[in-house]
């Protein structure tokens, strides 16, 4: 039996990992969603194909258009998640000046076991749940898996994608008089990989955008941190750094329509989490991700 | 330092699961002089089919971190003079002549001539008449070119205008000629005539659906195509009035063959179909197997191959009393692309396969695969 007023005891891991959903409804609405997506993976595939074909006939057969709105009525839904996991942000990042926050990872700094335990016992204590936090961004992994494909099979420029396509449109889509999708969106055919030729050499100018806006977003939405040591900030700062570099990577190879996706998402990132007033904007300066540290 | 760790990982991660992007197409063969000719996602093989020994091959690089590779669905078109015209359906929008009389020790052959002055892909396999290449593009244009250098004829015909979005509508099927025109069906549902001499367009056609396979022109004079609504159709050559002959349960995808007066063909439902040009009328009630079909079907003396996506390859006896599984693969596969004849052999080529081609007898025995295990 725990004795709650034994700090030692506080301080544990919760022994069963449910314990840490404990109390967030949309912690759970998450979970569910997440194990209905990969186990109905291509049901979601199919769904996006359909939303983004039925979008396409409405704007004027515009498929860049159509993954442009599609975006946008991923992050309406997504909406309350973000919200979420931008209040679980912000928490964060009023934590980084938390007298005992500082104190804590100053006292445990060479102990890392320690260190953890406590920054779990003060998150709790202020009613942060991290999880409550980064699985909405999890949300997004089953929409990038399924874009992928519902993508190359809407617009793939090859026989065989137009071929699949014809199976996984529902009926009520004129399968026959909508093929082939107009591909062209800009200067880009959405189906393949984008080069701009620049000087005779072909340049990846959508997977570069995707990356600047991926960097971006990350810099704008990390914390503040008062500490070098602070665990939580380091893992922001590999975050911007890894998720760009993986974006990069994926639309250097992807359908140029995917890049359309990474940065319409990215730029309405940003502006939701501008509206909210608690865009770091000072971040994207050199050092101008430290804070002040507080005073005890 | 585990920062670093993270990185290298995630960047090596990254690279992997970019590079696991498939193709998007199917195998193409064709043969003759008894080597088989095999046009796959990246390479062109020369197999001999008696030995099933890889003569040479032909690759083009790919590019930074491969993002560029070179695509080959088109079927290969051998010429009188050992030319092989193999399209590269990939960004660099490439027409390669390889002389296959002209095979260097490393086991590649010497590129006589390129073409590349077009803005789309080489899908279609081009038509030879003569000394002269018709080339159909994806951005809508047909080049005629020289066959002796490739250089131009003329400028290229064009047969489908951009569209206002700037989409060119793709030209994915080998035309066909009558001696004095030339063929020509589009995905944007239209079928065209162009006069062989002037270059002209004739005349053209609008249908309710994409047309990926080509026409052909039956015993009766006419031509017929399949299209995507599921229908097929038949065109006065020379005024190109059309109308609507039968009904399909399903997209037809491939070329219908033509044999004495009959039609055959497939639909992706997995339904054959003989159409009889004389009477108008179906030979037999279609019969059912067990996958989509978008090849052509094979005529034999005795009876007709008909490839299914399955991986089945059936014969149908010619008045359809019958018909039986006549090659099923021990591997997994797809199949997608037309079995070709080439003297006793018939050539099977699959996509997603441990092989991939398998040489037959006919009698449907394997006689072997390529690669060879």
């Amino acid at each position: 039996m725990k004795n709650p007023s034994n700090p030692s005891q506080q301080a544990q891991l919760p022994e069963n990992p449910l314990e840490l959903f404990k109390g967030s409804w949309k912690t759970v609405l998450v979970v569910a969603v997440l194990f209905v997506a990969f186990t109905n993976f291509d049901v979601i595939v199919d769904l996006m194909i359909n939303i983004m074909i039925f979008i396409y006939g409405l704007v004027g057969k515009n498929f860049g258009l159509a993954i442009i709105l599609f975006t946008v009525l991923i992050r309406v839904l997504t909406w309350p998640l973000n919200a979420q996991q931008m209040k679980g942000q912000q928490a964060m990042q009023e934590l980084q000046n938390d007298k005992e926050w500082i104190a804590v990872q100053k006292k445990y700094a060479k102990d890392k076991e320690k260190l953890a335990q406590e920054q779990f016992r003060i998150q709790r204590e202020r009613g942060i749940n991290i999880f409550g936090s980064c699985l909405p961004m999890l949300v997004q992994f089953p929409i990038l898996f399924a874009l992928i494909p519902a993508i190359n099979y809407a617009i793939g420029s090859g026989p065989l994608s137009i071929l699949n396509l014809s199976r996984r449109l529902y009926d009520f889509q004129n399968a026959a008089a909508l093929v082939p999708l107009n591909s062209k969106f800009l200067w880009m055919d959405m189906g393949l990989p984008e080069r701009t030729e620049i000087l005779g050499v072909g340049i990846p100018v959508l997977a570069l955008i995707v990356a600047l806006t991926t960097y971006l977003q990350s810099k704008l939405t990390m914390p503040a941190s008062a500490s070098p040591n602070d665990q939580s900030a380091q893992t922001s700062r590999i975050m911007s750094i890894q998720m760009p570099i993986m974006l990069f990577l994926f639309s250097l190879n992807y359908a140029s329509g995917l890049s359309i996706y990474f940065i319409t998402s990215n730029l309405l990132g940003i502006a939701q989490y501008a509206a909210t007033g608690r865009a770091n904007w000072r971040s994207l300066l050199p050092g101008g991700d430290k804070s002040t540290p507080a005073k005890k | 330092m585990q920062k670093k760790k993270y990185i290298v990982a995630l960047v090596l991660l990254s690279i992997f699961i970019a590079g696991c992007t498939g193709p998007s197409a199917w195998p193409s063969l064709s043969a003759g002089g008894g080597v088989a000719y095999l046009a796959n996602t990246n390479a062109v093989h020369a197999v001999d089919i008696a030995t099933g020994k890889e003569l040479w091959k032909f690759s083009v690089s790919g590019g930074f971190l491969g993002s560029n590779p070179s695509m080959f669905v088109s079927t290969p078109v051998l010429t009188e003079t050992g030319l092989l015209i193999v399209p590269d359906s990939g960004n660099k929008h490439i027409l390669y002549a390889l002389d296959t009389n002209d095979i260097t020790d490393d086991k590649t052959p010497n590129v006589a001539w390129t073409f590349s002055n077009v803005k789309g892909h080489w899908v279609a396999p081009p038509l030879v008449i003569g000394s002269r290449l018709f080339a159909p593009n994806s951005d809508g244009k047909m080049y005629v070119l020289d066959l002796e250098d490739g250089k131009s004829e003329k400028s290229a015909i064009e047969i489908v205008a951009l569209s206002a979005e700037g989409q060119t509508d793709r030209l994915w099927a080998q035309p066909v000629s009558d001696g004095t025109r030339i063929f020509i069906t589009s995905l944007d549902h239209r079928i065209f005539a162009v006069n062989l001499e002037t270059y002209e367009i004739e005349w053209e056609s609008q249908l309710e659906a994409a047309v990926p396979g080509a026409p052909v022109l039956g015993a009766d004079g006419m031509l017929y195509v399949g299209s995507l609504a599921g229908k097929l159709e038949r065109f006065d050559p020379a005024t190109g009035s059309h109308e609507s002959v039968k009904d399909t349960n399903d997209w037809i995808w491939g070329t219908p063959v033509a044999e004495g007066d009959n039609l055959y063909f497939g639909d992706v439902a997995g339904y054959f179909y003989s159409y009889n040009t004389a009477t108008g009328d179906w030979n037999f009630d279609p019969i059912q197997l067990d996958g989509a079909i978008t090849a052509s079907p094979l005529v034999l003396e005795d009876k007709i191959l008909v490839a299914t996506e399955s991986g089945d390859v059936y014969s149908v006896l010619e008045d359809g009393s019958g018909y039986e599984v006549w090659y099923h693969p021990d591997a997994e596969g797809k199949l997608y692309a037309t079995p070709v004849l080439s003297g006793e052999n018939v050539l099977v080529a699959y996509l997603q396969s441990d092989y991939y081609f398998v040489t037959l007898d006919l009698d449907g025995d394997v006689k072997r695969a390529f690669p060879q295990k």
